[in-house]
């Protein structure tokens, strides 16, 4: 209230909802719903005044409670409402009705377990076939929601949906309900978007919808925003149906309509349409190119946003590179966190779904370096598995080789930046990769990276513990993979072998005393390239057990479990920092008594028996430094040698492949007073398991855009080539991608167009009448440049049947297109006679009075057919078109005069048969139409009735002849 | 679902907000003063949504008036996931014209409306809002449909009155 807290205030509302005046009452119930928070306890003090208004008589004092219903209660307080709201669906204003229903989805949605969605189910059933339609279109906002969570339940409302959509685009709802001349806007598109939901992957539900929305669509067309409205919905809905092509072209054109529309607000739609019909449909992008690039340079945000929410859905594997480009280009330029979340999680699926990709690499340093806080570990977790692992499938040792040093090279220059600015999880990254693959490097020797990172550790002061470690351990790693120690190194890992840092020390001192007294094991503890590889634990200690057996047989003591042994000193260095942690299972019992053991040098144990597996260039700092507690008998120190061995196994298993079965040394029985610890397992510090990468402006592609900068127009252009699966940018980094170099820019768009602008001429030709060759679409056939071939081609194919077709018995081919225009009694075989063509039809009743005038079809009359009953007989099956006449008849009362009416018309009297007072005629139109004619007279006199069967080759001939012959002889 | 609807002129004082789910008052606060904002920096040639906090807002504006509405992908669909879970599935431009049709109910309630009709009949505009919108879903679009509750409560009160009287 004006900046000051209005709580004293609070109990007056809830007194004032008590009132019993009704404004007042709604006055309370609405400041207790805007101020009173879920949690607070006024709410409760509200359930009883809400009951005794739902019973009330008064409609508005229900109204006032149903409306408070909505927003003041709370989960538990449901099953106290909800028997009451239920009778409220059944109450005579339909104010009250539509409220109800609401109420009852509020209560579904807050205790789903009171409110049985069945029974709301149920309930809506009945409430859509309300006899009201504000009830009717409350309702359909539950089902929509309810619907777009689980369509099942509703789908057989599909037709009532679809009957109720007919109704109002016919105008058939109270003009009350018209929003500027479009009948109901908002309840038209709420049962589109239901219908979108039900319609989602069944293709018998779309079905049914098809018609519905081609008309919804074409009624709502009326240039005003409403209108937009209903058919932006319409052509999300066939986006989201089972497909349906002529749906999705008139989509599509509605689409680009929007797009190219001056308002922004249509635009808008256009992109978000458009981003709705690429992502199953892509070829309908290539049309609006143009508009695109101009909507990703509008200086309107909100359009640029949508913008790359369509690029984002159309991406494929040969822009990818340009849209990713694009969106970080974004996501550098915001500062808004949800769009910043969002692009990120764009850019990680996107680099992911096309991902054994050198683009992968550089794509996820960069957005690690814009947007690290929002990057999930998996996401870098991935970046590292591929760098170690490779593109994986084909084994193409090259292009993994290629890979990492690509990754090397990104990383090292990035050691030259200010670390500062760098996020954590980048360095950890880095150092990683440089750590493993830093010998890969063409640009750097060893020595060179080593020092870097030196530097790196001795300047960052500002470290994390865990990346400090890491950084350590690759230096580590490093010097093993160099050979010689240099002395920064040295310092380093001196400095570091008095840390603090339990670990890290001990990492250190591990280090150290493989250095002096066994350099030539380095290369074994500290492998080159052998992170994907398994560590293989014994977790048994098998392998002592000879030294243990021996040691027994000495007359040392049985091993005892001395789990409660906690004052023991030895148990927290060896444990180092994980075991102090409180543990809340026993750990596994040993199985091999350890007896006493005095370890001596390390050197000593590698000379003779190499127990330390290959670890697979993991820091070997897990492992237990024995040679720090010398001649130590404890018992206890071998059980939480299990724990490390657990933690092996799980960073192996994120690492690396499968457990590749690599050949780990069997460990021998070693020699007594030599032992050492069983495994040097890796840490598994939880921040190894998040990456980074580095940031490299250098190496980012850059959109070719950027690389040319000529006029205006052109550069669009490039972009769009980039965009539209035209060809990448070419000057990325060269790394093996195998992409056609691309020549001109002009290529990859014309091919696509060219197709765009053929498509409406293959149709047209059908479409066209052979009988109208003059007014051909000039404007399509202007653009194809060769109009000159293609009327005449048709013309000439009409004529052709002349010739093609001399037998007049067999049906000719060019009469189907016909019957599909059964209006425009048309023959395929005059074209020019267009304009006798209607007059032959509309005077068929007037010749009629005219008793002896032959029948004429086009312009040609119909001759006698002289052939035998025999051959009658052969050809009435190949006749296809029949058109049958049952008329009574005054004129025809008997055969004869029925077959003069036929020899008058112009046919043949083939046979007439008395005895079944029946008769059989033939004839012939322009000596390639066939007609025959099967008669029978029944009955005598006045209920005299003839059924005569026109058989023609021509069903329009076959029609005309119908009515001629039914007006002769009625 | 329609989260909110706020009036507020331009000078960035609310006159009219409607929250369709629970906000803390100081959210509330720094939500409008933040959405006017950015609906001011706009110009007549941009579209009429924005961005926001999640939020995908449409404003429209009459006079020195904006009228603001906000809303959100359905709650339901985004906890369980599935369907067309967590997009918002609001039709702009349909909100756009809901919108206008809010303030021509109003002008048909009013008269002619202006913003001291809002300021000084508060309560009155929030009876509207609730005729047409529950629980962030538009029940009602018809003019008539919509005041004649608010007329049947006007009259309801002045019997009232002059009982007392």
């Amino acid at each position: 209230m004006l900046g000051h807290d209005g709580s004293f205030g609070y109990i007056k509302a809830v007194e004032l909802a008590a009132s019993s005046s009704i404004i007042h009452k709604r006055t309370g119930y609405l400041l207790c719903s805007a101020c009173l928070a879920p949690s607070h306890e006024f709410r409760f003090m509200l359930v009883n005044q809400m009951q005794r208004d739902l019973s009330s008589s008064s409609i508005l004092e229900i109204c006032a409670s149903l409306i408070a219903v909505t927003s003041i209660i709370t989960g538990d307080m449901v099953p106290a409402m909800q028997s009451l709201v239920l009778k409220m669906l059944d109450h005579n204003s339909e104010i009250v009705r539509k409220k109800a229903i609401i109420a009852m989805h509020r209560f579904h949605q807050l205790a789903p377990e009171s409110v049985e969605k069945q029974e709301l189910v149920e309930k809506l059933r009945k409430v859509i076939c309300d006899r009201d339609p504000s009830v009717m279109g409350s309702s359909l906002n539950v089902i929509e929601s309810m619907a777009a969570v689980d369509p099942k339940p509703f789908k057989e409302l599909v037709a009532s949906l679809i009957s109720i959509l007919k109704q109002i685009i016919e105008h058939r709802l109270p003009t009350d309900f018209e929003y500027h001349r479009v009948p109901a806007p908002w309840i038209q598109m709420k049962i589109i978007r239901i219908l979108a939901a039900l319609g989602k992957n069944d293709s018998n539900a779309s079905n049914g919808m098809y018609e519905i929305l081609g008309e919804t669509m074409k009624k709502a067309d009326v240039g005003i925003n409403a209108g937009y409205a209903v058919v932006y919905e319409c052509v999300r809905t066939i986006t989201c149906i089972y497909p349906n092509s002529t749906l999705l072209d008139a989509a599509a054109d509605a689409i680009s309509r929007f797009i190219q529309s001056k308002s922004q607000n249509l635009k808008y739609f256009g992109v978000t349409g458009l981003a709705a019909i690429v992502e199953s449909h892509p070829q309908y992008a290539e049309a609006h190119q143009m508009s695109v690039i101009e909507c990703l340079e509008d200086r309107d945000e909100t359009l640029q946003r949508r913008t790359l929410d369509l690029l984002y859905k159309m991406t494929n594997p040969v822009n990818v590179q340009f849209i990713t480009g694009k969106l970080l280009d974004f996501l550098r330029g915001t500062t808004d966190s949800f769009l910043k979340e969002d692009l990120t999680t764009k850019v990680c699926s996107l680099a992911e779904r096309y991902a054994p990709n050198n683009l992968y690499v550089e794509t996820i340093t960069e957005l690690f370096a814009i947007s690290g806080e929002f990057v999930s570990q998996e996401v870098s977790q991935q970046l590292m598995t591929l760098i170690a692992e490779g593109a994986g499938e084909d084994e193409d040792a090259d292009a993994d080789t290629i890979l990492r040093q690509h990754s090397v090279t990104i990383y090292a220059d990035l050691l030259e930046k200010p670390i500062a600015k760098l996020p954590q999880l980048l360095i950890e990254t880095m150092a990683w990769v440089l750590g493993e693959y830093a010998y890969l490097s063409a640009d750097y020797t060893l020595e060179e990276i080593l020092n870097k990172l030196c530097e790196l550790v001795r300047k960052g002061k500002q470290l994390k513990e865990s990346t400090r470690k890491i950084i350590v351990t690759s230096i580590m790693k490093l010097v093993a993979q160099a050979g010689t120690c240099p002395p920064q190194a040295a310092k380093i890992i001196d400095d570091f072998s008095k840390s603090k840092n339990q670990d890290l020390q001990q990492r250190c001192i591990e280090f150290q005393n493989l250095i002096t007294c066994a350099p030539h094991m380095l290369g074994e503890v500290l492998p080159v390239d052998a992170s994907c590889e398994d560590i293989q634990v014994d977790p048994d200690l098998s392998f002592m057990d000879a030294y243990v057996s021996q040691a027994i047989a000495n007359g040392a003591k049985q091993y005892e479990n001395l789990d409660d042994d906690d004052d023991d000193d030895d148990y927290d260095l060896t444990g180092s920092a994980k075991a102090s942690v409180f543990k809340m299972t026993p750990y596994a019992k040993p199985t091999a008594p350890g007896a006493s053991y005095t370890s001596s040098s390390m050197g000593g144990v590698g000379s003779n028996s190499p127990h330390i597996a290959g670890t697979g260039g993991a820091p070997p700092s897990g492992s237990y430094n024995h040679s720090q507690h010398n001649g130590i008998t404890s018992a206890n120190t071998t059980a939480p040698a299990n724990e490390p061995q657990l933690n092996v196994r799980n960073v192996a298993n994120v690492w690396g492949k499968k457990p590749a079965n690599l050949p780990t040394s069997t460990p021998i029985a070693p020699e007594p007073g030599n032992f050492s610890a069983p495994v040097p397992a890796p840490v598994p510090s939880n921040n190894w398991s998040t990456t980074t990468s580095s940031y490299s402006t250098q190496q980012t592609s850059q959109p070719p855009s950027e690389s040319v900068k000529t006029e205006e127009q052109l550069r669009k252009e490039r972009m769009a080539a980039a965009l539209f699966g035209g060809s990448a940018p070419s000057n990325a980094p060269g790394i093996a991608r195998r992409r056609a170099p691309r020549t001109t820019v002009a290529a990859p768009v014309a091919p696509t167009l060219a197709p765009v602008q053929a498509a409406p001429t293959g149709p047209a030709p059908v479409v066209l009448p052979p009988t109208h060759p003059a007014p051909a679409p000039a404007p399509v056939v202007d653009l194809l440049d060769f109009m000159d071939d293609s009327t005449p081609i048709q013309t000439s194919a009409a004529l052709d049947v002349d010739v093609l077709a001399p037998s007049p018995i067999e049906p000719a081919p060019v009469a189907d297109p016909i019957h599909e225009e059964p209006a425009v009694p048309t023959k395929p075989d005059d074209p020019f006679a267009a304009s006798g063509l209607f007059d032959g039809f509309s005077d068929a009743p007037l010749s009629s009075l005219q008793a002896d005038s032959t029948f004429e079809h086009n312009g040609q009359s119909l001759v006698p057919l002289t052939i035998t009953t025999a051959q009658f007989g052969e050809k009435w099956g190949s006749v296809p078109h029949a058109s049958p006449i049952s008329t009574p008849s005054s004129k025809c009362t008997t055969l004869d005069s029925f077959m003069d009416v036929c020899k008058s018309v112009g046919l043949y009297n083939i046979e007439a048969i008395p005895a079944t007072n029946e008769g059989i005629c033939g004839g012939m139109v322009g000596g390639t139409e066939l007609v025959l004619i099967h008669g029978k007279i029944s009955g005598s006199g006045i209920s005299t009735k003839v059924d005569v069967t026109i058989k023609s080759t021509d069903a329009t001939l076959g029609r005309c002849l119908a009515m001629y012959m039914q007006n002769l002889i009625r | 679902m329609i989260s909110f609807i706020l009036m507020v002129n331009k000078q960035g004082q609310t006159r009219c907000s409607k929250y369709y789910e629970w906000l803390p008052m100081e959210e509330r606060t720094a939500l409008e003063a933040e959405i006017i904002r950015k609906c001011l920096s706009r110009s007549e040639l941009q579209c009429s949504f924005i961005e926001y906090r999640g939020y995908k807002t449409i404003y429209r504006r009459y006079a020195s008036l904006f009228f603001i509405v906000g809303t959100r992908p359905d709650p339901l669909s985004i906890e369980n996931g599935s369907g067309v879970g967590g997009e918002n599935r609001e039709n702009e431009l349909g909100l756009l014209e809901f919108i206008h049709n809010l303030v021509e109910i109003m002008d048909k309630w009013a008269g002619s409306i202006c913003e001291l009709d809002i300021m000084y009949q508060l309560e009155e505009v929030h009876f509207i809002l609730d005729e047409m919108v529950m629980n962030g879903f538009i029940v009602e679009t018809c003019k008539g449909a919509t005041l004649r509750p608010i007329d049947l409560l006007e009259r309801e009160s002045r019997k009232g009155e002059a009982m007392f009287k």
